[in-house]
């Protein structure tokens, strides 16, 4: 059982700064995602937990002891990567019994811990196996194993799925969730991939060029992003960007984009954007949270939340249609329902969720809201 | 779009691969011609394509073979082996002897590093530690292990079954028709190799339906004297087996010593089967039955994916397990 936490910490190679004075606390029994862009210091910050790499500045914490100096092996931390090995001489008890082994390990413990990671994995019928005879989401569990059975206090798993096909993907992200629930312990857990780390986080890091974007829960990010970055990367299709300005017409504040659209910004918003008047912002918005205006049952389309756009494809997705479109020099995507009868060349009124808008500051980036 | 060396030759008037050897420092340009060409290719800031900068790669053409021991194994069979492989692709190996010690091997690695060496073989030494798995993921991959497990990540490997072999040797004197089959072994301190035999022995008498007894296996340190006592203490307590599987040569030597002692004969009271095709093990006699392992294959191979690891990036890793073959002698069957 333990916490994790980053203290200011830096982590140098040369000329790149692959960690940059970053804070984290990562709370005990909790399962918290790094997720961030190729390159942007996730598996640094893994392996600087795992003790494999040393640290520039700053001090990480496993519950209360600082590991700065503490050597990998006796840190306690086991680690999932997507590369890993099955002997296939071995069956699948040995293959995960094999490190206790070597570290001798007394023969009735190995086995208590085989035997509890096999039902913790369900593969309880499969120790026997060879690895040939498994399936791959198979295979994947007794690399698991190998890691439970060393019992840590913290598991760490760097794109431990990124080499599964789609589908088995998502069977086991819902494994390893229900895993996590079911080892009570702290996870920490590397991807590239926003949909893996919004569906499998308690709680989530985003990392960009080494700098922590936010930390916070999924919808929390999803619905209160910081700045440009996060509210970019998280949510598919992107979130749309529009150039805009902010102008004030009596008691209201609307968000402009240079004659395109004018949207009006909630009054409890108001406050957010009195300073920037006829200043330049970014007007985001998620595609989710446009509507056509045509079948739209609960919004009252009025011209402060509305405004024209035409149609330039139409992409049935099921039960809804992506619609990608074009107002002006503006460009964005529109999820609606599969009511729509939008088609490309027509124009048609866009509605849009104000209370879901979000206002970007045009210099740094940041999120007014 | 990045200047090519056909844009700088076209500019120029001369030839592409006039180009490339003005750019390579290459004779057989002219002077001023060379001038021309690297002034154009400063000026639009010339990348060498990918082929071209993998020639002036950083390459050594040595490789490191850290080895746990020059004593202990078979290990000069898969150095000699490594190295004709070695050899003939062009590569110097440089023998690092760890001593199974962590630090030590710590430090040469480092050679793969500090690009001081091309790649390394390491021989050995059970389970690979947080100083290999990091340097491979640090992006050092020209690694390759044989007989030696890694929990993490998946590193070229080149196992010996040794688990098979043991099972070969002791179905052999089963079929030979004997049930009581004394297991003398050097897993005082549950090596890992040791136990792997073990297993193996089970397996084939669980195979062939025999109950294992566990009395019939001697766990020792592995020495001459250990195999000695390994005999008078099996015969005094009455247990008496039929024949005997001995996993290493000196406690075979000893085996075999202490039954020649006490006035038996081999085959006819006690037939042996021993473990390794070592020089210890050829000179006893009987010729012995023993368990063979391809090291020859092991050596060669080990060297072949390590070199295909360094010419090709996208190589694929793999674990490859070889089996090991048992050969008759005269000391099972007359
Ligand atoms: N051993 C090293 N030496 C030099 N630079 C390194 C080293 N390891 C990582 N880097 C650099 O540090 C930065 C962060 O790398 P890191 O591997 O942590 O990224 P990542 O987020 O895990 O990326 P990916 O999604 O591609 O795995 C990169 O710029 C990388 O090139
Ligand atoms: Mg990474």
């Amino acid at each position: 059982m333990a916490s994790v936490t980053f203290e200011n910490v830096t982590k140098r190679f040369g000329e790149v700064v692959a960690a940059n004075d970053q804070n984290i606390e990562i709370k005990d029994k909790e399962f918290l995602v790094l997720v961030g862009p190729s390159g942007c210091g996730k598996s640094t910050d893994l392996r600087m937990i795992a003790g494999l790499e040393e640290i520039s500045e700053g001090v990480i914490k496993i519950g209360d002891k600082v590991v700065n100096d503490i050597p990998p092996k006796d840190r306690d931390i086991a680690m999932v990567f997507q590369n890993y090995a099955l002997y296939p001489h071995m069956n699948v008890y040995d293959n995960m019994a094999f490190g206790l082994k070597l570290r001798k390990f007394p023969k009735e413990e190995i086995e208590r811990r085989v035997q509890e990671a096999a039902e913790i994995l369900s593969i309880e019928p499969l120790l026997e196996r060879k690895p040939k005879q498994l399936s791959g989401g198979q295979r994947q569990r007794v690399a698991l194993g190998r890691a439970i059975v060393r019992e840590p206090k913290v598991f760490l798993m760097d794109e431990p799925l990124s080499n599964l096909d789609a589908k088995l993907r998502v069977q086991m992200r819902t494994e390893l969730s229900k895993l996590h629930d079911r080892l009570k312990t702290t996870v920490i857990y590397v991807t590239h991939d926003q949909t893996e780390a919004m569906t499998m986080g308690d709680r989530i890091v985003v990392l960009k060029d080494g700098y922590v974007q936010q930390v916070d829960e999924p919808l929390e990010l999803y619905n209160h992003p910081n700045n440009m970055f996060v509210a970019g990367f998280i949510g598919s299709p992107a979130m749309n960007f529009l150039d805009a300005k902010i102008v004030k017409e009596g008691d209201d504040y609307y968000t402009e984009g240079f004659g395109a659209f004018k949207v009006k910004i909630p009054d409890q918003l108001k406050d957010k954007v009195k300073d920037y008047v006829n200043k330049r912002v970014v007007f985001g918005i998620r595609p989710e949270n446009l509507t056509d205006a045509e079948i739209t049952h609960d919004l009252d389309i009025t011209d402060e939340n509305s405004f024209e756009a035409e149609v330039e494809v139409v992409e049935p997705m099921g039960s809804e249609i992506y619609l990608y479109l074009a107002v002006d020099e503006h460009s964005m995507i529109a999820r609606v329902d599969a009511e729509s009868e939008a088609k490309v060349g027509d124009k048609i009124k866009l509605g849009v969720y104000t209370q879901k808008m979000h206002v970007f500051d045009n210099e740094t980036e940041e999120a007014l809201f | 779009m990045p200047i090519t060396l056909k844009d700088i030759a076209k500019m120029v008037g001369v030839a592409e691969s006039t180009v490339s050897r003005a750019i390579n420092g290459k004779p057989g340009v002219g002077k001023e011609t060379k001038q021309k060409i690297l002034e154009i290719a400063k000026k639009y800031d010339f990348q060498p394509n990918k082929l071209a900068q993998g020639l002036a790669k950083q390459e050594t053409h040595i490789l490191a073979l850290l080895i746990p021991g020059l004593s202990k194994g078979n290990y000069s069979s898969l150095v000699e082996n490594i190295e004709y492989i070695a050899e003939k692709d062009g590569y110097q190996i440089i023998l690092c002897n760890t001593q199974n010690d962590l630090k030590k091997e710590k430090k040469y690695l480092n050679l793969l590093q500090e690009k001081r060496v091309d790649g390394a073989v390491i021989l050995g030494g059970e389970i690979a530690d947080q100083h290999i798995v990091n340097t491979v993921l640090r992006g050092h991959k020209n690694i390759v292990l044989v007989n030696r497990l890694c929990e993490e990540i998946l590193i070229p490997t080149i196992l010996i079954d040794a688990s098979y072999g043991a099972y070969l040797a002791t179905e052999y004197l089963i079929n030979l028709g004997f049930e009581n089959i004394g297991l003398i072994t050097a897993a005082k301190n549950d090596e890992y190799i040791e136990s792997e035999k073990i297993k193996g022995y089970k397996k084939a008498l669980k195979d062939n339906m025999i109950e294992y007894n566990n009395e019939l296996i001697i766990k020792t340190d592995g020495s001459r004297e250990a195999g000695y006592l390994a005999f008078t203490q099996l015969v005094n307590i009455d247990i008496n087996p039929d024949s005997f599987f001995v996993t290493s040569d000196l406690l075979t030597l000893g085996l075999i010593e202490s039954i020649k002692m006490g006035g038996f004969f081999i085959p006819q009271d006690y037939p042996v089967v021993t473990y390794g095709d070592t020089l210890i093990n050829s000179i006893i006699e009987p010729e012995l039955t023993r368990v063979v392992e391809p090291l020859e294959k092991a050596g060669k191979l080990a060297a072949e994916v390590l070199i295909n690891l360094i010419n090709d990036d996208q190589a694929k890793e793999e674990i490859k397990v070889l089996k090991p073959t048992l050969k008759i002698g005269k000391s099972t069957k007359y």
